[in-house]
Order: C-alpha cells, then sequence, then structure tokens
C-alpha cells in the first residue's frame, strides 16, 4: 500500500511537470493537442492524488502503525472523527491536503475554462502547476507521507501509535485547518489568472471577471479558517485567548489582509479602469504571503507553539519564494504599458480615494504584522540579539490602526463615485456623527473611561448607522414605489445588486467582531484556591464548587469540578470544566472549559487541578465576547448574499481619459450574473 | 479498568505538580504591573509574566514569585527589570526597547504610514492632471442630459 501511495505521488509530481512544459510549449510552438494533453495531465494528477490521500485517510482509519505517520499520529484508542482529522495533524499529512486541495482546484478551473480564454488558459494551467509541482517535490522527496517504520531491511509495525494531540482533539480544530488550506490556496487561482493576463498582454480585464468569485469564496473561506481557529483557542487553552498575536496565527492573517485590499480596489478597476499595477501587485503579494505562511508554519524560522516540528524544507520554500517574487516583479514591470489606467481622479472628496486609504491602512496593518513578526530573527541577523516582539507591541501598533479602518467602513458608503461635494458630506455625515457623539457621552456617563473602548465604540455606531441609512434610503424609493413593507423592500434591494448590499453586511459584521474584541478592555480574571463548597466571586457572579467528579474512557481519564453560578443569590446554572490525562503518547493533559455563553458577557470556567483537596479554578468574564462569533455568522451570511447572482446588473461606461463623464448608470434586467 | 487507579493518581500527581509551583492564588497587582514588562519565555504563549494565564508556565509562574520577593525587599520597578534583562537579555522585555536598531521596530510601521501617504498624494497629483484639459460643454447639452438622467432615476426609483 505504502508503495501504491509513493508510486502515485511520483507519478503526480511527473505530471504536473509534463502539464507545465505541454501547456507552454503548446502555446508558443502553437501546437493545440500539447494544450490538451497538458490540461489531461492536470486531471490526471488530482486523481493520483485523490487515490495517495485515500490511501493514507485508510491507513490512519485502519492504524496501518507501518507507516511512520501513522504511528506518530494516531492510537487506537482515538475516536474515528480525530483518525480522519490526524491526516493534517501532522507535516507530511498536512502538505499532502495542501497539494491535493490544489490539485483539485486546478482541476475545476481546467474543466470550468476548457471552452474559454484559450489564449490565457494554457499559462494559467502553467502557473498552477509549477506551484504544484513544488508542493509534490516536497511530499514524494523530503517529507512523504508513505514513509515506513523500518528496522533493517524489515518493516516493522509498532503496537499503537502516539495519537493525535489532545488539543487537536476538538471540532473546530477538525474543520479549521481544511478551511484555512481552502483559503490559502485558492489565492493561487486568481494570481494564475493574473499571470496568464499579464503573459498575453490582455486587453481587458478578463482575468478580474473571471476570477472575482474565485477570491470572494477564497476570502470567505480564508475568513472562516481564521475565526475557527480563534474559537478553538478559546475554547481549547484555557484562558479564552482568541487571538495571541503567534507568528502562525500572524501568517494566516497577512494574506487575508491584502486579499481584502484587493477586493475593494478591484472595484476601481472594474468601474473605472484605474489601479490596475495595484491590483497586479496586490494579487501577487497574496500570493506570496500564502507560501510565506506555508513556510512560516513549516520551517521552524520563528518559535510557535501551533507550528509543526522542525523540518528541512526551508530553503526549498525560501528558493521558490524568490525565484516567483523576481519573475513577478520583472513581469509587471515589463508590462506597465498595458497596465495604464483608463481613467483619472475627478476629486479628492471621492469613493476612489476612500478606497486609496482603506488600501493603504490596510497594508500598513499587514506590513506591521509582518514586521513585528519578522522583527526578532531581523534583530538576531543585525544585532545578534534576539528580541521578542509579543501582544503589547502588535495591540499598541494595530489597534490605531484598526480604529482607523473601522472608520473608512463607515465612511466610504458615503462617499459618491467620482466627486462628492462638502455639502453632501455634511449632510451624509450628520446623523452618524451624531450616533457616535450621542453613544460616547452615555458611556462616559456610565462610567467608561477607556480611550481605545470609547473611539471603538463610537465608530462602531457611526458605521452602523451609515449602513442603515443606505439600506433604509434605498429600501425606501422601492417600498413607496412598489407599495412593499419596509422591510421586504430591502430584501428587494438586496437582491437587485448583492455585491454592495452583501459588501454591507459584512461590513456590519466587522463591527460586530468590534464591538467583540472591545469588550476585552473590561475582562475580569481570578485565579483561587476553592475548597469543597466554598463560594468565591467575579464579576456579578457568585460561583459555588460543589464536587468533583473523575473518570475515565479508553483515550483519557478525566476529573471535573461542578460549578454552581449564583446570581444575587439565586442558582442560575452549573458549569462543569474539565481536565483530562490522555492515555497516549506521555501522558498529555489538557482542559476543557465550560463557557456560560450570553451575549453581554461570557462566564468562563477552567479546572486547573487539585491542590490540598482544594479545587484550582481559573474563572474569568469576558464582555462581549459573544459579538465575535456572531459577527462570524454574518460575515458568511454577507459573503454568501455577494456570491448571489444581482437580480440587476448595473453597467457604469468608465469615464473616458480626459475626465468628461460619458454615461450613466443604465440598469439592464438579466436573469443571471 | 485497572489501569484506572493508576491514572487518576497520575492526573491528581500532574495537576498537583502544575500548580505546585504557584505561590499564591492570585497574581497580587503590584506583581502584575512589573512582570507586565517582561515577556513570557515559556515559548507556548505570547503574553507578558504579568498576565500569562496558565497556572503551571514553567516561566512566569517562578519569575511572579520572583519579582514578589523581590518587591518585598524593596527592589524598584525598573531594577527588577533590569535584573531580568542582564540575566536573559533584551528577549526578557515584552516589547523591543526604544533604542538603536530596536527604534526601528517602532518607526518601521509609522514610516510605511507616511510613505504610503506621500505615494497617494503623488498618485492622485498625477491623476488629476488632465482635468483642466477638459473641453467647455454647451450648457443646452448639458441640460439635455440632466433630463434624461431625471427621468432614468427617475424609472429606477
Amino acid at each position: 500500500m505504502e508503495n501504491l501511495g509513493a508510486l502515485s505521488l511520483i507519478l503526480a509530481f511527473c505530471f504536473s511537470i509534463y502539464a507545465i512544459f505541454g501547456s507552454v510549449v503548446g502555446k508558443w510552438k502553437q501546437r493545440p493537442f500539447l494544450v490538451k494533453s497538458a490540461e489531461r495531465a492536470v486531471l490526471a494528477q488530482w486523481a493520483l492524488q485523490t487515490f495517495a490521500s485515500g490511501l493514507l485517510v485508510y491507513a490512519l482509519m485502519t492504524c496501518d502503525f507501518r507507516l511512520s505517520y501513522v504511528a506518530s499520529h494516531v492510537n487506537t484508542a482515538m475516536p474515528t472523527l480525530y483518525k480522519f482529522t490526524a491526516w493534517w495533524g501532522g507535516q507530511e499529512g498536512s502538505l499532502l491536503l495542501w497539494s491535493w486541495i490544489l490539485a483539485c482546484y486546478s482541476a475545476l478551473v481546467v474543466w470550468q475554462n476548457r471552452k474559454k480564454f484559450r489564449d490565457m488558459m494554457p499559462w494559467v494551467t502553467a502557473t498552477l502547476m509549477l506551484t504544484q509541482a513544488f508542493f509534490l517535490l516536497l511530499i514524494t522527496y523530503p517529507l512523504s507521507p508513505f514513509e515506513v517504520l523500518a528496522v533493517g531491511k524489515e518493516i516493522r509495525a509498532v503496537p499503537d501509535g502516539n495519537g493525535l494531540n489532545p488539543l487537536l482533539q476538538y471540532w473546530s480544530m477538525a474543520i479549521h485547518p481544511p478551511t484555512l488550506y481552502l483559503g490559502y490556496v485558492g489565492f493561487i487561482v486568481p494570481f494564475a489568472f493574473a499571470m496568464g493576463s499579464l503573459i498575453t498582454k490582455q486587453p481587458g480585464d478578463a482575468w478580474i471577471h473571471t476570477t472575482r468569485r474565485w477570491t470572494l469564496v477564497t476570502w470567505l473561506f480564508q475568513s472562516m479558517g481564521i475565526l475557527l481557529g480563534a474559537g478553538w483557542a478559546y475554547a481549547v487553552l484555557g484562558w479564552g485567548g482568541y487571538w495571541g498575536w503567534d507568528p502562525v496565527e500572524n501568517a494566516s492573517l497577512l494574506p487575508w489582509i491584502t486579499a481584502t485590499a484587493f477586493l475593494h480596489s478591484v472595484m476601481m478597476q472594474e468601474k473605472k479602469g484605474m489601479m490596475k499595477v495595484w491590483n497586479m501587485v496586490l494579487v501577487s503579494a497574496t500570493f506570496f504571503l500564502c507560501i510565506f505562511g506555508t513556510f512560516l508554519t513549516r520551517s521552524g524560522v520563528v518559535s510557535s507553539v501551533h507550528a509543526f516540528a522542525q523540518s528541512p524544507i526551508g530553503p526549498y520554500f525560501a528558493t521558490f519564494l524568490s525565484i516567483h517574487i523576481a519573475a513577478t516583479t520583472w513581469l509587471i514591470l515589463d508590462r506597465l504599458g498595458y497596465l495604464k489606467s483608463e481613467a483619472h481622479l475627478e476629486s479628492v472628496l471621492s469613493r476612489e480615494s476612500s478606497f486609496l486609504f482603506n488600501n493603504l491602512i490596510l497594508l500598513a496593518s499587514c506590513f506591521s504584522i509582518l514586521w513585528g513578526t519578522m522583527f526578532p530573527v531581523i534583530s538576531e541577523a543585525v544585532t545578534g540579539e534576539k528580541i521578542s516582539v509579543d501582544a503589547p507591541f502588535f495591540n499598541r501598533v494595530n489597534i490605531p490602526i484598526g480604529l482607523f479602518l473601522l472608520l473608512l467602513t463607515g465612511v466610504g458608503p458615503l462617499i459618491a463615485w467620482r466627486r462628492s461635494s462638502f455639502e453632501s458630506l455634511k449632510k451624509a455625515f450628520l446623523w452618524p456623527t451624531v450616533g457616535g457623539i450621542v453613544l460616547t457621552g452615555v458611556l462616559f456617563g456610565l462610567g467608561i473611561r477607556h480611550l481605545y473602548a470609547l473611539m471603538s465604540f463610537a465608530l462602531c455606531a457611526f458605521v452602523l448607522i451609515t449602513v442603515a441609512m443606505e439600506f433604509v434610503k434605498g429600501a425606501r424609493a422601492i417600498a413607496t414605489k412598489t407599495g412593499q413593507h419596509l422591510l421586504r423592500a430591502m430584501v428587494e434591494l438586496t437582491h437587485r445588486n448583492t455585491r454592495r448590499y452583501g459588501g454591507y453586511i459584512v461590513h456590519v459584521a466587522i463591527v460586530m467582531m468590534f464591538i467583540g474584541f472591545t469588550g476585552a478592555a473590561f475582562n475580569k480574571e481570578r485565579t483561587i484556591e476553592v475548597g469543597m463548597g466554598d463560594k468565591f466571586s467575579i464579576g456579578r457572579y457568585e460561583l459555588k464548587v460543589a464536587s468533583i467528579e473523575q473518570g475515565e474512557n479508553s483515550n483519557y481519564s478525566w476529573g471535573h469540578a461542578v460549578v454552581e453560578v449564583y446570581q444575587g443569590g439565586k442558582r442560575i446554572d452549573t458549569l462543569t470544566p474539565e481536565q483530562r490525562l490522555y492515555s497516549a503518547g506521555q501522558g498529555q493533559q489538557s482542559s476543557v472549559v465550560d463557557i456560560r455563553r450570553r451575549l453581554h458577557e461570557d462566564l468562563y470556567l477552567n479546572f486547573a487541578g487539585m491542590q490540598d483537596g482544594k479545587a484550582i479554578i481559573q474563572a474569568y468574564v469576558f464582555p462581549l465576547v459573544g459579538w465575535i462569533w456572531l459577527g462570524f455568522a454574518a460575515l458568511i451570511f454577507g459573503t454568501l448574499v455577494c456570491l448571489v447572482p444581482s437580480k440587476v446588473r448595473y453597467e457604469f461606461a468608465k469615464t473616458k481619459v480626459m475626465g468628461v463623464a460619458s454615461g450613466v448608470a443604465t440598469p439592464k434586467a438579466v436573469t443571471g450574473d | 479498568m485497572t489501569k484506572r487507579p493508576c491514572r487518576l493518581l497520575l492526573l491528581l500527581i500532574t495537576s498537583y505538580l502544575c500548580v505546585a509551583q504557584v505561590a499564591s492564588d492570585m497574581i497580587p497587582a503590584d506583581v502584575k504591573r512589573v512582570g507586565s514588562r517582561l515577556a513570557c519565555l515559556c515559548g507556548a504563549c505570547k503574553n507578558s509574566v504579568g498576565d500569562c494565564p496558565m497556572i503551571g508556565c514553567h516561566y512566569s509562574a517562578p519569575a511572579r514569585e520572583r519579582i514578589g520577593q523581590m518587591l518585598k525587599e524593596g527592589t524598584s520597578d525598573d531594577a527588577i527589570v533590569n535584573i531580568f534583562v542582564k540575566e536573559q537579555g533584551l528577549k526578557a522585555l515584552v516589547v523591543p526597547p526604544a533604542e538603536g536598531f530596536n527604534l526601528l521596530a517602532w518607526w518601521m510601521p509609522v514610516a510605511t504610514v507616511l510613505l504610503g501617504l506621500m505615494a497617494i498624494y503623488m498618485w492622485i497629483s498625477r491623476m488629476r492632471k488632465p482635468v483642466a484639459d477638459a473641453p467647455a460643454i454647451d450648457p443646452a447639452v448639458l441640460e439635455k442630459y440632466r433630463d434624461s438622467i431625471d427621468q432614468d432615476l427617475a424609472k429606477l426609483e
């Protein structure tokens, strides 16, 4: 079986190399059959990788401990779900998953465009397969998931495996890595189309129209991956931290930020034919940051609790990235003539300008995170001394940037395309500003003195009012004309322009998350040693440890504290935080916290152990944290709305070079997008 | 089932070992104050010694104990921080010190924003130039288009 798996991966590598040369030579020498055969090679390497992945999953599920990977990440007592998720629990398996997802995406791209973009597709195929070949090289040579445990010339199986890290045996961790990979890998597709467009000197924006949905879906996966990871950290690590500015966490955020900037600035290109070079840079940067993130997680360059074990693949990634960055830079510089703007900026007070500032702030945030993440390495290289750059640094730098970004989220929708007058802006900003100021006053009156918290809440109110005004204004017009109820009119309005109003829903989701982040300014914590039947208080709660219960199953033994929760003398809940000791490996310990989730605050308990017959309880009150997860749901909903085809498609004629408006919005009823 | 008592015993021992390093159940405010200037170097988190929440953290727990002891002996906050820096190097600090090469850590993000603003200013200046050359439009023609726009917008609503 291991031979079949390894052979499949070697063949898949050969097919991907063939696909690169077949595409390039076929296009260069004008041999369509070569191009076609290269596309079939893409499908063949997908089939081979699917087969290899199936074999590895089968080995994991059947506990085939002859394989080194299986013995390291599975044991017989593990639940079936986690045996399956062990596929991405280790370095080799997760690289195979990465590669398989890319194979799926590549096959889908080739199949979807089998009759479209015939000029550009060979280059798209070659770009995709170049990355594919790189990852296949890693899993066929230095990090094969099919390596066997050998003693001399004999293949030996161990009686039982080490099992999966207990921290990873949690439902959201079962889906967090694949979701994140769907995001990471997906950004390669827009990059490949951008490269295809540059190489073939495409005159229009075909690559943008083609990849808009790809980018959006990929962005959604990346967002989901990041937030599932945050949810896992909150519920599993035992101290309620959903974001710790760890290098691996930062690595997932960097491409998300540049992709967010791209999703905004691409509208400038679609509507006005502007910022073509910038969009090329952003889509390329997103791809490079995805590869860089993968490199950071797996090379051991920076220390992180989330990183895979140190491996020899760092130089491979460095070489791959250097060649790609150099080639892309050269290509963009060489094609500058084809990327000229088709329009000019008519006014500084315009939506175009707000997009520029949005991009600047997003990129500044991206750079500051990258800089902070890499600074320990840079400082060690320059001064010989390693410097710690921890959460306080990132918070100090990124909180002001984040607040400014929040402001722009509200300001952007209020400014018209092309130009806005001061008068119209004054009118548009009046109520959102009043709302923000009133809320600040109320919160100040209630005793809140935390400056950033006050600013954040005020800006949240500002953005919510601007979005609400946009919805109400548009819905009222429809309701007046059709006699529909205002809520029905809002649905109709959203359906007419899903991209715009779906985008506003995503903005609301971001506001919800900011409300949750701001709540952290008011966290309460208490670590206490408490006897059976004794009470202690935190915030408005009184807690009593009623008893300690113990038990075991085949996977772990457990002990949990039964904690009764009182409020105003009345018992309102019972929480049972648990501590586990896993039988596999070296008896690893893990906490399973219990959380009383409410929208205004979470009561979060961790049972840290026993001392002298007393329970050690870590109790936390996290105000507003639930809004982050609510925002997560709203973000998914908003992005899905953006993906629904609009009922009415507006076509905007682009502004002519001379700066004279030549067209207005001309609605066209269409059945699809 | 024979393994059960062993495992439970192991669980309790491990729990005890974890908490045995903790000096007290609450971190005193002054220890937290000094600890918030020092990085937790356990390798598993990016917190400060003052707010590292891991009960059995092999770095923060003894560090807090030491800080508490030194505070009792009357050592000043700065002196305590300096002792840690002397022992561990600059990595003992939670943020890079604002001196020498490390100033770059703080100034680079600011420099990026300033450079970006400069780039936007230059881009806007370049992109706005041709507007001055726009040909004059006959008001009558413009009025005709305005009517047309109004009619189209009315249809839209």
